[in-house]
């Protein structure tokens, strides 16, 4: 989950880090009532979770609070980046003398530090264009970043005197944020020296690791509102399955096709889209179950699939099932049937799921005829050639 | 031979006594694996499926000389449960959960790496020597069935295709000396050209399958090692998940780490890097099976 910028500041503030003074607001009036309480310079962004605000003309700096205001009125209510602009940041600009870039991700094994002299900059561009300019070190995961660690980043990156042990404390304080915090990635961009050489983090992005919500409850309400305005009822009521019952996850993506796409284990399914695709058919939904046994979570998905107006078919083309008994599917597929009235000899449903109990799936979904529940030889490419013959025969719109 | 785990492999299953463990510690046992001990904090001294329960991995170790062990331990508390495993000696670990936090798992895998202990995992459903041994649910009820010994080795990042591709390769005859399931989390305690190292070494290997997805560097560390020279067995490789590419950037789909994250990692792009290194690249479950036909008329891969 990316944070708003209100939010990653404020989570940097709670962690005793330099950020300037800012609030977030959502009318004009109030980001003046802000600019007059700050006095000077302030700045005002929108509040939209995207990088590169500046360059979409997100940003605008004031230098009296109804300058502020009429930088807020022309921000609010525009869409900047695919995302409309509901609340700007308001926020005490900073006399900046020098820019650093400092930013924390994961490598491919390890957690990953990266810091550069010049700050403000695009940080890909100057990967691109100097690479040598940019110092990196991997982090190790049980010590953290040491301070002396983080004083070589700094040598490394071409920073002497007096200005070095200022930033490499600061390093190694926003190192053990990023970790503390089970942030997936920390950008600072700019860090801002000012001419009294005080350190403050004026560009600030943060990405938490949903993994970890667990145990971060100040951010849960956050993703709580951040899923709701991102989804539609049928994928938020797979989100709300997924949380309340046990077993392994469900994850329902709806697309704009037609065939109900139901796979299980996040590979098989890739296959098997990729599958459908190719033989020309057009799926309505991309799912991933990790199957274990357990009927809630099927039987949520199921109900969202066949809850999407658009669905005409019906693919449950798991690969081997392995950790979990196939009976539990079909008994959920039945109640979802049963429960919506959906008559499997008029609407096309192909099963091709074997493995562990497998002789009690067939028999339960023997009960409701019309199911295509495909012989044991069947392969995954067999699987999407009956789902979308099923669906031909049917023709468009019945 | 095989990899990692063989007929002498005793194994320890953490968390023997909730759904999964007890699930697939059943049929693990029915296949023949040496499954010695299992743990359950303040459960020691019970026996589920005949096999007797400890309080701690030390405690099991000690007393059953376990040297491997499975890990049915929900995400958050999989670091503990790698950490008390690795202090405890086991040698392989297979770590189950999905989407164990990051910076939790880099700690685990950092751990197990400095100790020398090949983590599996996170996000695997098993390993499996054909015949010899079997960690985690891979194969399921019906083990015998979908895997067959023989001389391909097999790393997947999807449990799932696993078994598709070892059903797939024993229809044209051919067999499996070591399938992993290297795990689907973007963090896995081994790169796949770990396993597939160790697979070159291991002379009753004579061609590798490889299962890839978008996201992640494994198969461009694949690559790399083939380039130098360092992998020289036939290897075939089937990269899931060019539909992706008509998709906006960021939408996810499945395994977490399956994300078009940038340049270099989408499907297309690992395929085109592959080939170019010299690997046989797939564009079906059926065309490996057509490929390792090829490769083992070319290797005497039929056992």
């Amino acid at each position: 989950m990316r944070l708003t910028e209100d939010h990653a500041k404020a989570w940097l503030r709670g962690q005793g880090l330099p950020v300037p003074e800012g609030m977030a607001a959502s009318s004009p009036a109030a980001v003046a009532e802000a600019a007059a309480r700050f006095g000077g310079r302030v700045a005002v962004k929108a509040l939209i979770p995207a990088g590169r605000r500046g360059k979409a003309g997100g940003v605008a700096l004031a230098t009296t609070p109804s300058e502020a205001e009429a930088a807020a009125a022309a921000l609010l209510g525009r869409s900047i980046a695919g995302h409309a602009v509901e609340r700007v940041y308001v926020e005490r600009a900073v006399a900046i003398v020098r820019e650093f870039y400092l930013g924390f991700a994961f490598g491919s094994i390890l957690p990953r530090v990266m810091a550069c002299r010049e700050g403000g900059v695009e940080i890909e561009q100057v990967h691109r264009d100097s690479p040598a300019a940019i110092a990196t070190r991997d982090i190790d995961p049980a010590r953290g970043l040491r301070p002396w660690e983080a004083t070589a980043l700094w040598t490394e990156a071409g920073i002497s005197g007096p200005l070095l042990p200022k930033l490499a404390r600061l390093t190694a304080s926003l190192g053990e944020a990023f970790r503390a915090g089970d942030a997936l990635m920390l950008e600072l961009n700019p860090i801002a020296l000012d001419a009294a050489e005080t350190l403050t983090l004026v560009g600030a992005m943060v990405e938490i690791d949903d993994a970890a919500l667990f145990r971060h409850p100040e951010w849960q309400s956050l993703e709580a509102a951040d899923l709701l305005q991102a989804r539609n009822a049928r994928e938020r009521a797979v989100i709300a399955a997924d949380r309340k019952f046990s077993g392994g996850a469900i994850r329902y993506t709806e697309l704009d096709g037609d065939l109900a796409l139901m796979v299980a284990g996040g590979g098989a399914g890739l296959v098997q889209h990729d599958l459908v695709v190719d033989l020309g058919g057009r799926p309505a939904c991309h799912t991933d179950l990790s199957p274990a046994p357990t009927v809630d979570k099927p039987r949520a998905l199921i109900d969202a699939m066949l809850s999407n107006p658009r669905v005409r078919g019906l693919l449950i083309g798991y690969n081997f099932l392995q950790m979990a008994p196939c009976d539990l599917v079909i008994e959920a597929l039945v109640s979802v049937l049963r429960e919506k009235a959906i008559d499997p000899r008029r609407f096309p449903i192909v099963v091709r799921l074997f493995g562990p109990k497998e002789a009690e799936a067939r028999a339960i979904a023997a009960t409701l005829p019309g199911i295509q529940y495909l012989p044991r030889e069947a392969s995954l490419s067999d699987a999407v050639r009956a789902a979308l013959a099923a669906m031909a025969q049917r023709g468009p719109g019945s | 031979m095989s990899i990692l785990i063989d007929r002498d492999t005793r194994v320890v299953v953490q968390g023997i006594t909730g759904n999964q463990g007890r699930f697939d510690t059943r049929y693990c046992l029915a296949y023949g694996t040496r499954i010695v001990a299992g743990v359950t904090p303040g459960r020691g001294g019970e026996v589920v499926e005949g096999v007797p329960v400890f309080d701690t991995v030390a405690a099991a170790v000690a007393a059953t000389g376990a040297d491997a062990s499975v890990l049915y331990v929900p995400a958050r508390g999989v670091k503990d449960a790698v950490t008390e495993a690795v202090e405890a000696g086991v040698k392989v670990i297979l770590a189950t959960a999905e989407n164990v936090p990051r910076h939790d798992a880099a700690a685990a895998i950092a751990l197990a790496r400095t100790a020398g202990t090949t983590l599996i995992g996170f996000n695997t459903n098993g390993a499996i020597s054909p015949g010899k041994c079997r960690l985690g649910g891979i194969g399921g009820d019906r083990t015998a069935d979908l895997y067959v010994p023989g001389a391909v080795g097999i790393v997947s990042r999807s449990g799932g295709m696993s078994a598709e591709l070892a059903v797939a390769l024993k229809q044209v005859g051919l067999g499996v000396s070591t399938c992993i399931s290297m795990g689907g989390d973007p963090l896995t305690g081994r790169k796949m050209v770990e396993y597939l190292r160790l697979f070159q070494a291991d002379p009753e290997t004579r061609a590798m399958v490889i299962f890839g997805e978008p996201g992640t560097d494994n198969e461009a560390g694949v690559a790399q090692a083939m380039r130098a020279g360092e992998l020289t067995k036939p290897i075939i490789a089937l990269i899931a998940g060019r539909f992706q590419e008509r998709y906006p950037a960021g939408v996810s789909f499945g395994h977490v780490a399956a994300m078009i994250a940038g340049s270099g990692d989408s499907a297309t792009e690992k395929r085109a890097m592959l080939r170019a290194a010299g690997a046989r690249v797939a564009d079906s479950i059926d065309d490996v099976v057509r490929l390792a036909r090829i490769a083992s008329s070319d290797h005497a891969l039929a056992p």
